[in-house]
């Protein structure tokens, strides 16, 4: 079976997945382009990485960058806040205002 | 003339009530305008026996001052002028305040009269009376304009979200940044608020701007609300997303910001206005503003909006009481639970729906109410006005 996900943009590292997907589940993005399989399980509307990125790359979503990875994630991964964390809320970056 | 068929904006092509403005009302509401809070219980019993009048009640009155004072002038104004009031029945504790919007509404050639307490000897059963009997004259004459046909591109949307869930950014929002796409290819105009939504992605919108000044407004206007949260002590970028945003598959301020952004589709950003300020031409603009409903949509109608598109994961009763306010979904539940509230179910997007189809139907439905289909908010009464305050009274 496979299982359905949005890709918002072309260019986005991630999809939507529209219903709650073992792992080894196929997911397909909606545009019917890209083909991957769950390595974890991913729970409705979480995301799924499309490709393979490096620890330190931004992360886009809809288009836009929604922030960083923390960990080298696998096509077919979970991406949330264990491996992807926001370029706007740093600690640091709270400090400097 | 007698309609035996149902109203169906794309067959029979909008319809509306063209002003002496050049603005286009999509309605031709009595509207009861009361401008002070000493005023409010006269014109609140009047509204209620004139069946269909709108009441809209500004509740303060003396000591405004700075922003507020500006605020109060600029909304006051912009809603007295509304395109879809055909008439309007000012009502006020203040003379001065009355004179104010009444010479601005003879200006416009507007249809109207202007009742002062004074006017009574202060006698507030007098003042209802008076306000009952002016707004019965008013709604006559006004229920003899009739619509004449004109075209989206004289079309002012407002675009609103409350009570989201993970359907609206990836769904709901996006269908209403689509619509506004088409909007502004047909000449017309779109305003987003809300500005705290901005927060994360405030670069992304900076990047849409028509120029480095309205850049600059952005990140500026984003910058002074969030200083103003760190000064009451609230941690924005703390508490965004929460924990039940997160729970739901939100990661980062960023992608929830972007999902409420997505309402303003890729359109460049002509301009940034105040609270209430209508924009000075066709394209998509922002509004610097609260974030609660109530008085952002208050902002866009007193901008001269006249048609909000409002989405809502969970469920939203809230509308304008001068805009017909579309709510609209993409939870699928919450479509089927709320089928008295929500105008236009779009969950097919959550089942790989083709989003360009989707826009076609949002665009007959649109056309449809532009034309005069009532919209739940209208049919169950829920429409109101909220007025903001920015700081005290003296």
């Amino acid at each position: 079976m496979t299982h359905l996900a949005l890709r918002l943009d072309p260019q986005d590292d991630v999809a939507v997945v529209l219903a709650a997907t073992p792992a080894g589940g196929s997911v397909q993005a909606d545009d019917g382009a890209v083909v991957v399989t769950a390595r974890a399980t991913i729970p409705i509307h979480h995301k799924i990485a499309l490709r393979d990125l490096a620890e330190g790359e931004a992360l886009r979503r809809g288009g836009i960058v929604i922030g960083q990875t923390t960990a080298s994630i696998i096509k077919g991964d979970h991406v949330h806040t264990h491996n992807l964390r926001s370029l706007r809320a740093q600690p640091n970056s709270r400090s400097m205002k | 003339m007698i309609h035996t068929a149902p109203i169906e904006g794309s067959q029979a092509g909008l319809s509306g009530f063209a002003r002496h403005s050049g603005a286009v009302g999509v309605r031709n509401n009595l509207v009861i305008l009361n401008l002070t809070g000493l005023s409010e219980m006269a014109a609140r019993r009047a509204s209620a026996a004139v069946p269909r009048s709108v009441l809209v009640s500004f509740p303060y009155g003396m000591g405004l001052v700075g922003e507020d004072l500006a605020a109060a002038t600029r909304l006051l104004s912009g809603i007295a002028m509304h395109p879809n009031a055909g008439a309007v029945v000012l009502v006020s504790a203040d003379r001065t305040r009355l004179e104010e919007i009444s010479a601005k509404l003879e200006r416009e050639g507007r249809a109207f009269e202007g009742i002062c307490i004074d006017d009574v000897a202060h006698d507030s059963g007098a003042l209802s009376a008076r306000i009952v009997r002016a707004g019965a004259r008013l709604a006559q004459a006004a229920s003899t304009l009739h619509r004449t046909p004109f075209s989206l591109g004289d079309l002012c949307f407002a675009v609103e979200c409350g009570l989201s869930d993970p359907t609206s950014g990836i769904a709901a929002n996006r269908l209403i940044g689509e619509f506004s796409d088409r909007v502004i290819s047909a000449g017309g105009t779109v305003i987003m608020g809300e500005t705290l939504e901005w927060l994360g992605v405030e670069k992304v919108l900076a990047d849409r701007a028509a120029s480095p000044e309205v850049a600059s407004a952005i990140l500026t206007a984003v910058a002074r609300r969030e200083a103003m949260a760190q000064r009451a002590g609230v941690d924005l970028l703390g508490v965004n997303p929460n924990r039940r945003n997160i729970e739901e598959g939100l990661t980062t301020i960023e992608e929830k910001a972007s999902g409420a952004i997505a309402k303003s589709g890729n359109a460049e950003i002509q301009g940034m206005l105040a609270h209430g300020e209508a924009p000075a031409g066709p394209g998509l603009w922002l509004m610097d503003q609260p974030s609660y409903s109530p008085e952002s949509l208050t902002g866009f109608a007193s901008a001269g909006a006249q048609i909000a598109l409002f989405s809502t994961g969970s469920g939203n009763s809230y509308a304008s009481a001068l805009m017909p306010t579309i709510k609209i979904t993409a939870n699928a539940q919450t479509a089927k639970r709320l089928d008295t509230q929500v105008d236009f179910d779009c969950s097919e997007l959550m089942a790989g729906g083709d989003i360009d189809k989707v826009t076609d139907r949002l665009l007959t439905h649109v056309a449809a109410v532009a034309s005069g289909m009532l919209t739940f908010g209208e049919i169950m009464g829920e429409g109101s006005e909220a007025f903001s305050r920015f700081g005290a009274t003296l």
